[in-house]
């Protein structure tokens, strides 16, 4: 645990060290968001939401995209410590791997949890999203997308050699499980063969989390199935990274 | 302390058995050429790696089945230089000693006692980037020893480093050993062996082949006699003729010989007759650290090396 707790300090204070790469992923989501309200506003009320201005579904959908990227960085922060030469002598600690992978897990649920939080307050201010629904049920849906990435990530990161494999993976991913899981448009106005994917991705979960309570004005329990869902990946997704996870495996960093 | 340690990757076999003893206060210098199983030796005594076979034991704990405990009784200092670029001084050893287990009110005292033994106290609010090369490689031996361990081994700590920083490293060294700690020091360079006043452990192809004090080793395994070079190589009648020993060949056809008795170069030269004509260079073989490792080993240390 002390392993832990000294990982922890030290990541987020190397993290602090280099702001801008948070702020540049909160602005480009900033600068989307309104480009594309209004013909969603219009979607979302011919499925019936007649109150919907887009706001419900382009936040959210940003929220989601860029929440997968940033999840990257969880990987990126294990490949540094390759590439500065410090993971062996993290490793000196004799921290065990569960240990090692707590230590860059746990900062970067933080932050991507923050990260979302500020994004959707930062869509209600830019494009009018209100929450209609419980707080707390929101929170529960983010925070589940948080850990479900993290978990996904480190696995990758347990699979592959280089940070050049995972970034590509990371990427890709961000628009393909956006695309598939609604993030970009509703899920219902994706391509028949699209819709049957959709669940097999975060992204869709964590929109229909997000749709509850904004478009439903859900509660905790009207959000339950979805937040179980990505626990539940984010569990099994833990499990194969610590049992995949090799501490003596070399990584690449760039370069 | 280490016993019988094996250790194969793929078909290299870099240690074969290997044992080394360290003890309290006393500094012992791995000597070995690349690839001679230095860093495999000292990456399982810190439990960075298993071996394949053998045991290793500190201060009565098993430490391969106790990693955890004997975790804080070593420190390492790998050969690459790591540390934080973005962290300063103060706050890389700060890191180090709290992942240490140093207790969060000595931190602080520890990260600024070792940045004085290492002439890092002006620099310690500086960050890890901006300091020099020799400057961050005294910094990456400090957070091997902010915790003060009981073991600390070193894995070439001066490679690529200044003269002052070497000359500071060694009296760093010198000084935990003073004060209690058992070394493990591995290098190319037989002037800081002596410097060290080491005991010495010479390793080759992943076998311990020879260890003791350097007179010890001087005593043990003295040369004598004449190493020269030819502008072109001897046929193997007139080697065995000569009683000589051929110890290289050179880039451009020659090479080089030894004679193993007290030949003067006056004698050699006659012996050589008309090939003396194409003597590049007569060197007497003297008794110390270099002519130990060429008699251990076969071969010439290559101190030019990473």
């Amino acid at each position: 645990m002390d392993a832990v707790r000294a990982i922890v300090g030290v990541q987020l204070r190397i993290i602090r060290r280099d702001p801008w790469f948070l702020l540049i992923m909160f602005g480009m989501p900033l600068v989307i968001m309104p480009l594309f309200v209004d013909t969603i506003g219009l979607s979302l009320q011919a499925e019936g939401f007649s109150d919907a201005s887009g706001a419900e579904q382009v936040v959210p959908g940003q929220v989601v995209m860029f929440g997968f990227m940033l999840a990257g960085s969880v990987g990126f922060s294990v490949y540094r410590e390759h590439g500065w030469n410090t993971w062996d002598r993290l490793r000196a600690s004799a921290a065990p791997a569960p240990s090692l992978l707590a230590g860059f897990a746990i900062p970067w649920i933080g932050i991507h949890l923050l990260y979302q939080v500020v994004l959707l307050v930062a869509g209600s201010l830019l494009v009018g999203l209100r929450l209609e629904g419980s707080v707390l049920a929101e929170l529960l849906v983010l925070f589940a997308y948080s850990c479900c990435l993290i978990a996904f990530v480190l696995l990758l990161t347990a699979t592959f050699r280089t940070i050049n494999q995972v970034n590509a993976i990371v990427n890709l991913g961000a628009m393909v499980f956006g695309g598939l899981g609604g993030a970009f448009v509703p899920v219902d106005s994706l391509p028949r063969a699209a819709q049957y994917l959709s669940p097999f991705t975060p992204s869709f979960w964590a929109m229909e989390g997000h749709r509850d309570v904004f478009l439903e004005d859900g509660g905790i329990v009207d959000v339950l199935p979805e937040v179980g869902v990505l626990m539940g990946a984010a569990v099994v997704l833990g499990a194969l990274t610590v049992v995949r996870f090799r501490v003596d495996e070399t990584k690449e960093f760039f370069g | 302390m280490a016993r019988g340690l094996t250790k194969s990757y793929g078909d290299v076999q870099a240690l074969r058995g290997a044992d080394i003893d360290v003890a309290a206060g006393q500094i012992t210098a791995l000597l070995g050429r690349n690839g001679a199983g230095k860093t495999t030796m000292i990456s399982i005594i810190a439990g960075l790696l298993r071996p394949d076979a053998g045991t290793v034991e500190l201060d009565g704990i098993d430490v391969l089945s106790n990693l955890d405990e004997a975790a804080k009784l070593t420190g390492i200092a790998p050969q690459d230089t790591g540390v934080y670029g973005v962290l300063t001084v103060r706050e890389n050893l700060e890191f180090f000693a709290n992942l240490a287990g140093v207790e969060r009110g000595s931190r602080a005292t520890a990260a600024t006692d070792v940045a004085e033994q290492l002439g890092l106290t002006e620099l310690l609010d500086r960050r890890a980037a901006k300091l020099s090369g020799g400057e961050q490689r005294r910094l990456h031996t400090g957070c091997a020893l902010v915790h003060r361990p009981q073991l600390l081994m070193l894995d070439e700590p001066t490679v690529g480093a200044d003269v002052a920083t070497r000359a500071q490293l060694i009296a760093s060294v010198r000084a935990m050993a003073n004060e209690g700690a058992a070394v493990i020091y591995t290098t190319h360079y037989l002037n800081e062996v002596e410097a060290l006043d080491a005991d010495i452990v010479i390793i080759d192809h992943g076998e311990v082949l020879a260890r003791g004090t350097r007179d010890e080793l001087v005593e043990a395994h003295r040369l004598s006699g004449l190493e020269f070079t030819l502008d072109a190589a001897l046929d193997a009648a007139t080697i065995d003729g000569l009683g000589l020993t051929a110890t290289d060949l050179t880039a451009n056809g020659g090479a080089t010989y030894r004679t193993s008795d007290d030949r003067s170069i006056g004698a050699l030269i006659a012996d050589l007759g008309p090939r003396s004509e194409g003597l590049l260079a007569v060197e007497s073989l003297r008794p110390d650290l270099e002519t130990v490792f060429l008699a251990v080993t076969g071969d010439r240390l290559d101190e030019g090396g990473g």
